[in-house]
């Protein structure tokens, strides 16, 4: 139900809208999409559009096939890529079992059911992602074998008539046309690598946003003959692509996280929750961070966070503070910086908060503060000081999250083992493989 | 006063005794001669210690005007009692003595309606400068009304009597006062600027209806409590955009709710709650018609529907009011026609139910067991059922509703009589213990003298005991009310009860259906042929009926129970333990209900056993009966029985009878799964040696070994038997062919087509291809040359139940050595994993789902018992303790010995549990055997109810079988695999 149904249906009249875009995201993060006529839409609302679950990764395998996508109307928008001829339009659904129970393998559900523990709790979960990307000239890898990047610029360099900032703004401008607010946007620091920061909303809308969001850069990037990609670490020596992201919990109209008196205005529920955080990141890694490649990013050196600690301002920290502006008590929030482009949304954000909310619940200590460097720290330093490393592969993170209660509870035990078992799957493909590191090495001299 | 005794004190219903005769003097010193009379009334008033105390701070503060009060009479008498009745009063009082005025009228009249508003329109009228001024004007109105109307109360002849009146009246005052704040709103835009401007024309074509909902809607308002509200809006003109008029008309909302409940220097009256709107908190404030209509279309859910039965026009524009409750009122009845709706209402109830604290279960008045909301439950539950097809029952108010279902004949005349009184007795209360301190509470005070004061208020002669003794009788009454009015009608239209209303056949379909029933027209011919004729068993269940069609409803599958107990009944006739356990035990019928509906393979087996019926009475006869006590009952049949056949008949029958005892008691939660479990194990082992009685010739001596579960007497409903035999020749016969014979004769007279028995003989030596029995030489020669790892660590489980005591002796030491061995080679650990592994991939059926089979799935049965076996292989000749068949005794044993740590036990045994109680449930549930947890929605639902879950658990069985069998897989491969 929703007050933006007449809206829909009177917008799909106005606009001519040819085609309705139902989109789902499956298990691992990718968007699917279904389209329908005009008429069917208003059947839809009320039905539910129907279809084979079967068919989707991971949605169904327990019940059987016939599932029913319910399209949230409150995610109505008119997709601005296709211009004036023949709209169209999308709405995120929510999938459900043909008795009316929410599905439990729908991700959406899955950090639904986190976000109403929780309100149970009196929070409301805000979120804002700095979503990191590169533009590459096209997916065709050159000669050597390595993607070839648009331009050679670096951290916030103005690239004088570049593609990435007419491409920055291209895709700027239609986000703001599908109703997602934009930060923030400059060069990164690898050549063709931009950051897109999005303003805060709440968790659930923003999962929807970044959905459309890779839509969006993948459009832009067409429309203007290159290709954007979210991989989390497409060049060996260049920085990887992250998505940082701030967190704060909300009680009504004041930020939980604020206390004027406490260490960076940190209240005791920022810090427990903080504590959450750092004690189940190594076992929500394998959801934060997916893919064979994540871990390249994750120990790829720089500012990548790989040891569980937190910090103010420390930019080698997997927790940040961020610094604190006077006077904007609400502004208070805390920077997971572990999180990758690429991962499921819905699952990482759903698990995040229930670490966090973990901490609140169970009073967990946040331990002491790193103020150094922790890359540069030696191992036994780090020991000393109890830092425990991230995950190093995804292997090492599967043998962790296989462990967690925390994530077999949050995501329910059916997606729970279907991304243990999709994950076992990719490790195993890629042990297989031979690579170009063992070739250069091995090949000539043995 | 001289001369007044402590105990005349005490009469007058003082408590303090020692300084009141000094504070009457000092009342008579103040007020003079009129002090002395004012006694009398203080000993008639609710709490006189109260009205006394406050009469000497009054007259400090207004001598005169108390004087003159008390004085006259009438005045007298309502200014005590309102003094003693409530603390907030005299709180009022001292902060605005020239409220005292109220009590000069000659009587005590309540304001008319339309004086009400000429009040607050003029209290708006006398100019003011700020908001603030405004909000407190009214208020003041308000709150000095509210004393004249208290005033009326406490001195009602009837206390209770008045309880319409002054609901009536308090919903007239809170509707009158949001009018006010509705135009204090209006002023407040067309005159601030801070509002974003909007013009005076604006403002003024901004049209805005402020509709009541709940009680305030139905006009039985509390003394204090919400008003639920919803708003409608329009533009009144064309030259005023919709939107325009929207967003005016939110502004005008929210100030009109903060006049209420913004602070100001007067106190906030009561909160508005918006929140029944469409969309609740995440909704806009304001809506217009249409965009109301729209959303009760498409998107509002049963409940939403619900609330509309009390909309009423409260403020603002009446005609916008009235064009939206003409459409809204026709959307609000073709909704209770849609599927479910009465269930809908129903969970709603068990919610509230569910929520209350368990500390105030007891005092609630609205929410708990026997309580308001159980009238205004069984009330609107009839309006919604009957309501569909007849317009009369469509009132708002509860009292006006019980009376439309009276003369509707919905409900007879005397137990709607009943429920009036309950329902204005229980408000009365409720209102008494709300304006004593003017708090939102529902709940009777814990502290004695405030009950007292309760107790004094509705009667000057009740202590606080008195209140509450009779407070408890209408509890029970209200209890059992609903059941009586909802359900014994249901019989009517086949059975003369005399009392009751009579329902024609259509308006009984329509309860039945309401409740649950698929096919209430087959119910209603059960119903008529159970009440049928003029037998005792017809009258009894005639009085019957209506409770166990009300617990049927509540069970998984109505109509399958009724249908079951029709036969039932049937078949019992007119025994005459049966009649009196249907009516003297009402337990019984319960459980009886319970059963019926919930477990197929209990129903199945009571229709050929109705005697069962005899144990719903006394739960003790649902235990299992012992080894000893089958024993004796089967051996006495033998005994009497030459025939063999004839007496395996009998044998199959006690056989059926103990399993439908288990079931029952499975069921109704009476027995635990270990009781279970050896009650089921105890039954097929006497079976099975009262049949071999039958077939021996006394030639050889035939061993029977239980192997596998039922070695462990670890039986589940449904449950294969796995057993060995082995033999000794007595007499120089060919042993082996006399075995073979008598095994085979023992297969045919266990078979039972109704209570299906098969006996596994597959663990033998060489399986499939050995002979079906052996001579004990034959086992010792084939053990001592073969014996494999996998073989030895069946016999684990081996129980030698059957054979002359020599026999099992030399067997159970033969199988000794293989089964704990002194040593265990690495090799042959490695062997048991490797079957494991290969077990687990080759076993499971095509196509099953690893994570769902209870038997051979990750972490469930065998994965529990693979482990299990594996210590006790390695570790039984050192540790005699864990030499058990029985694999949770074995667990526990090794957590003794140190061989396994507790917590990894913990985790093995709860998985193990909960697969072998689900593998039960879904033979209880449905008489069929699956290993598979079923993803069928409802049945999972059935099964959940069979193990003690709350209703609607589907999901959360599921749920906690994936979660415990991924934890005890976790223990079972480190365990197993990496020792």
């Amino acid at each position: 139900m929703d007050k933006q149904t007449d809206f829909v249906l009177r917008t799909i009249e106005e606009r001519s809208v040819k085609f309705v875009r139902l989109w789902f995201t499956d298990v691992a993060g990718t968007l699917k999409s279904v389209a329908i006529a005009p008429a069917e839409v208003e059947g839809a609302f009320s039905e539910g559009l129907g279809f084979d679950g079967s068919a989707i990764e991971g949605l169904a395998r327990t019940y059987e096939a016939d599932m029913l996508a319910m399209p949230d109307p409150s995610t109505f928008q008119i997709l601005p890529w296709r211009g004036e001829i023949d709209p169209t339009a999308r709405m995120f659904c929510d999938i459900q079992t043909p008795d009316g129970q929410p599905a439990a393998a729908d991700p959406r559900n899955v950090l639904r059911r986190a976000l109403s523990k929780a309100s149970d709790m009196g929070f409301t979960f805000y979120i804002h992602p700095e979503i990191e990307f590169y533009l590459l000239k096209s997916s065709q890898l050159n000669e050597d074998g390595e993607p070839v990047p648009v331009d050679k610029a670096g951290y916030f360099d103005n690239v004088p008539g570049g593609t990435a900032h007419d491409f920055r703004r291209r895709a700027v401008q239609m986000l703001e046309q599908l109703g997602i607010s934009v930060e923030f946007s400059h060069h990164e620091g690898g050549p063709g690598q931009n950051e897109i920061d999005l303003r805060y909303a709440d968790a659930l809308t923003m999962a929807d946003n970044i959905m459309s969001f890779r839509t969006v850069i993948k459009e832009v990037a067409i429309e203007q003959g290159v290709y954007a990609t979210f991989m989390p670490k497409p060049f060996t020596q260049h920085p990887g692509s992250g998505m940082h992201t701030h967190m704060s919990l909300f009680e009504g109209d004041t930020n939980a996280f604020f206390d004027a008196g406490g260490q960076y205005h940190l209240s005791k529920t920022a810090r427990q929750f903080m504590a959450g955080i750092l004690r189940h990141a190594p076992e929500i890694t394998a959801v934060t961070n997916q893919y064979v490649n994540s871990y390249k990013r994750l120990w790829g050196g720089g500012e990548a966070p790989s040891f569980v600690c937190w910090g103010h301002n420390n930019r080698s920290a997997l927790l940040r503070v961020p610094l604190y502006k006077p006077e904007k008590g609400n502004s208070s929030r805390i920077e997971y910086r572990a999180i990758d482009s690429a991962a499921n949304p819905y699952l990482a954000y759903a698990l995040i908060l229930s670490a966090g909310l973990k901490g609140i619940e169970e009073g967990y200590e946040l331990p002491a503060e790193t103020e150094d460097n922790v890359w540069n720290l030696t191992d036994a330093e780090r020991r000393a000081m109890g830092i425990q490393p991230l995950p190093q592969s995804l292997d090492h993170a599967i043998r962790k999250l296989e462990e967690s209660e925390l994530a077999a509870e949050v995501l329910g035990e059916e997606v729970f083992s279907y991304v243990l078992a999709n994950k076992r799957r990719e490790w195993s493909e890629y042990r297989s493989q031979v690579t170009p590191f063992e070739l250069h090495q091995n090949l000539e001299t043995l | 006063m001289a001369g007044l005794g402590l105990s005349e004190l005490a009469r007058y219903g003082f408590v303090e005794l020692e300084g009141t005769v000094a504070k009457l003097d000092q009342l008579v010193a103040a007020v003079g001669d009129s002090g002395r009379s004012a006694l009398a009334e203080l000993g008639l008033s609710a709490n006189p210690d109260q009205a006394l105390n406050a009469l000497l701070d009054l007259a400090e503060i207004n001598r005169a005007e108390v004087k003159k009060l008390l004085g006259k009479p009438e005045s007298a008498a309502r200014l005590v009692r309102t003094l003693g009745a409530s603390s907030a009063m005299v709180d009022l009082l001292r902060r605005r003595p020239e409220f005292l005025g109220v009590f000069q009228a000659k009587e005590a009249k309540l304001t008319t309606l339309q004086d009400l508003r000429r009040l607050f329109n003029a209290a708006l009228e006398k100019p003011h400068g700020s908001v603030d001024e405004r909000w407190v004007a009214i208020r003041l109105v308000y709150r000095q009304e509210l004393l004249r109307l208290i005033a009326f109360d406490v001195t009602q002849f009837q206390a209770v009597e008045a309880f319409p009146v002054v609901a009536r009246h308090l919903s007239d005052l809170a509707t009158e006062a949001m009018d006010a704040g509705l135009q204090i709103a209006r002023w407040e835009l067309i005159s601030s600027t801070d509002h974003g401007n909007y013009s005076e024309f604006e403002v003024n074509n901004t049209k805005l209806a402020v509709i009541a909902m709940g009680k305030c809607g139905a006009r039985e308002l509390n003394y204090i409590s919400d008003v639920d509200v919803i708003y409608v809006a329009e533009s009144g003109s064309a030259e005023l955009e919709k939107e325009r008029a929207l967003e005016i008309a939110t502004r005008l909302a929210t100030r009109m709710m903060r006049a209420m409940d913004g602070t100001a220097p007067e106190p906030m009256l009561w909160q508005v709650d918006p929140n029944l709107r469409p969309e609740g908190k995440s909704g806009a404030l304001v809506r217009t018609v249409d965009s109301h209509i729209t959303y009760y279309e498409r998107w509002a859910q049963n409940w939403e529907f619900q609330a509309l039965l009390k909309a009423r026009f409260a403020a603002g524009d009446a005609e916008l009011a009235e064009s939206y409750l003409s459409r809204i009122r026709p959307l609000v009845w073709a909704a209770t026609t849609r599927d479910g709706f009465v269930e809908a209402a129903q969970k709603m109830r068990e919610r509230v139910m569910e929520h209350i604290p368990e500390s105030e279960v007891n005092r609630q008045i609205k929410l708990g067991p026997g309580g308001l909301r159980d009238i205004e439950f069984t009330v609107q539950l009839l309006q919604l059922v009957h309501g569909r097809t007849d317009v009369s029952v469509r009132v708002a108010d509860t009292m006006s509703a019980i009376e439309s279902l009276a003369s509707g004949g919905y409900m007879s005349r005397s137990d709607a009589e009943i429920f009036f009184n309950d329902y204005k007795f229980l408000r009365s209360i409720e209102h008494r213990i709300q304006f004593s301190q003017m708090r939102r509470t529902h709940l009777m005070p814990e502290s004695e003298s405030q009950v007292r004061s309760i107790a004094r208020g509705l009667n000057v002669r009740w202590t606080s005991d008195q209140l509450l003794t009779r407070w408890n009788e209408v509890k029970l009454e209200v209890r059992s009310l609903h059941q009586k009015v909802f359900y014994r009608p249901l019989l009517s239209a086949v059975a003369k009860l005399g009392d009751g209303a009579q329902l024609s056949s259509d308006q009984i379909l329509d309860r039945l259906s309401a409740i649950g029933f698929d096919d209430p027209k087959s119910a209603l011919t059960h119903i008529e042929a159970l009440t049928r004729g003029l037998s005792r068993r017809a009258a009894i269940q005639k009085q019957l009926l209506p409770v166990l069609l009300e617990w049927f409803a509540k069970g998984s599958d109505p109509d399958a129970g009724l249908l079951a107990f029709r036969r039932l009944s049937e078949d019992l006739g007119e025994s005459p333990w049966y009649l009196r356990m249907l009516r003297d035990s009402s337990g019984a019928a319960e459980r009886m209900t319970q059963v019926l509906s919930t477990s197929k393979l209990a129903t199945g087996l009571f229709e050929r056993h109705p005697e069962a019926a005899a144990w719903f009475e006394d739960p003790a006869d649902l235990k299992a009966l012992s080894l000893g006590e089958l024993r004796t009952e089967m051996n006495s049949i033998i005994e009497r029985h030459d025939e063999v056949d004839k007496a395996a008949v009998s044998i199959r029958g006690i056989r059926r009878r103990e399993t439908l005892r288990l079931a029952m008691g499975a069921v109704l939660g009476e027995l635990t799964i270990d009781e279970i479990a050896q009650g089921l194990s105890d039954i097929t082992e006497s079976y099975l040696l009262a049949l071999k009685d039958l077939t021996d010739d006394g030639t050889i001596d035939l061993g029977i070994v239980a192997m596998g579960r039922f070695g462990g007497a670890e039986l589940g409903f449904g449950s294969d038997a796995d057993l060995m035999f082995v033999y000794r020749p007595l007499e120089s016969v060919d042993a082996q062919k006399t075995a073979e014979r008598q095994i085979s004769e023992l297969r045919r007279l266990a078979a039972d087509p109704v209570l299906e028995f098969e006996f596994d003989i597959d663990l033998r030596p060489e399986g499939k291809n050995g002979p079906i029995a052996r001579s004990l030489e034959s086992y010792a020669a084939y053990y001592a040359k073969w014996a494999n790892t996998w073989e030895a660590q069946a016999l684990l489980r081996a129980r030698v139940i059957a054979g002359s005591e020599e026999l099992v002796e030399l067997f159970t030491e033969l199988i000794d050595q293989y089964r704990y061995p002194s040593e265990v080679s690495p090799a042959a650990v490695i062997e048991i994993r490797r079957i494991k592994a290969r077990v687990e991939t080759e076993r499971l059926p095509q196509g099953a789902d690893p994570k769902r089979h209870l038997k051979l799935g990750r972490g469930s049965l065998s994965d529990v018992e693979w482990l299990v076996q594996l210590l006790q292989l390695m570790n039984g000749a050192k540790h005699p303790a864990i030499r058990t068949p029985k694999t949770l005794s074995a667990l526990e044993a090794c957590v003794a010995e140190g061989l396994i740590e507790r917590h990894d036990a913990a985790v093995l045994e709860e998985a193990w549990k909960l697969s072998s109680r689900i593998r039960s449930a879904v033979v209880l549930w449905g008489s069929r055997r699956s290993d598979v947890l079923t993803t069928d929605r409802r049945q999972l639902e059935g099964m959940a109810r069979i193990l003690e879950y709350p209703r609607r658990s589907a999901s959360q069985l599921e749920q906690d079988y994936l979660a415990f069998t991924r934890r005890s897989r976790m223990v079972f491969e480190r365990l197993f695999y990496d020792v």
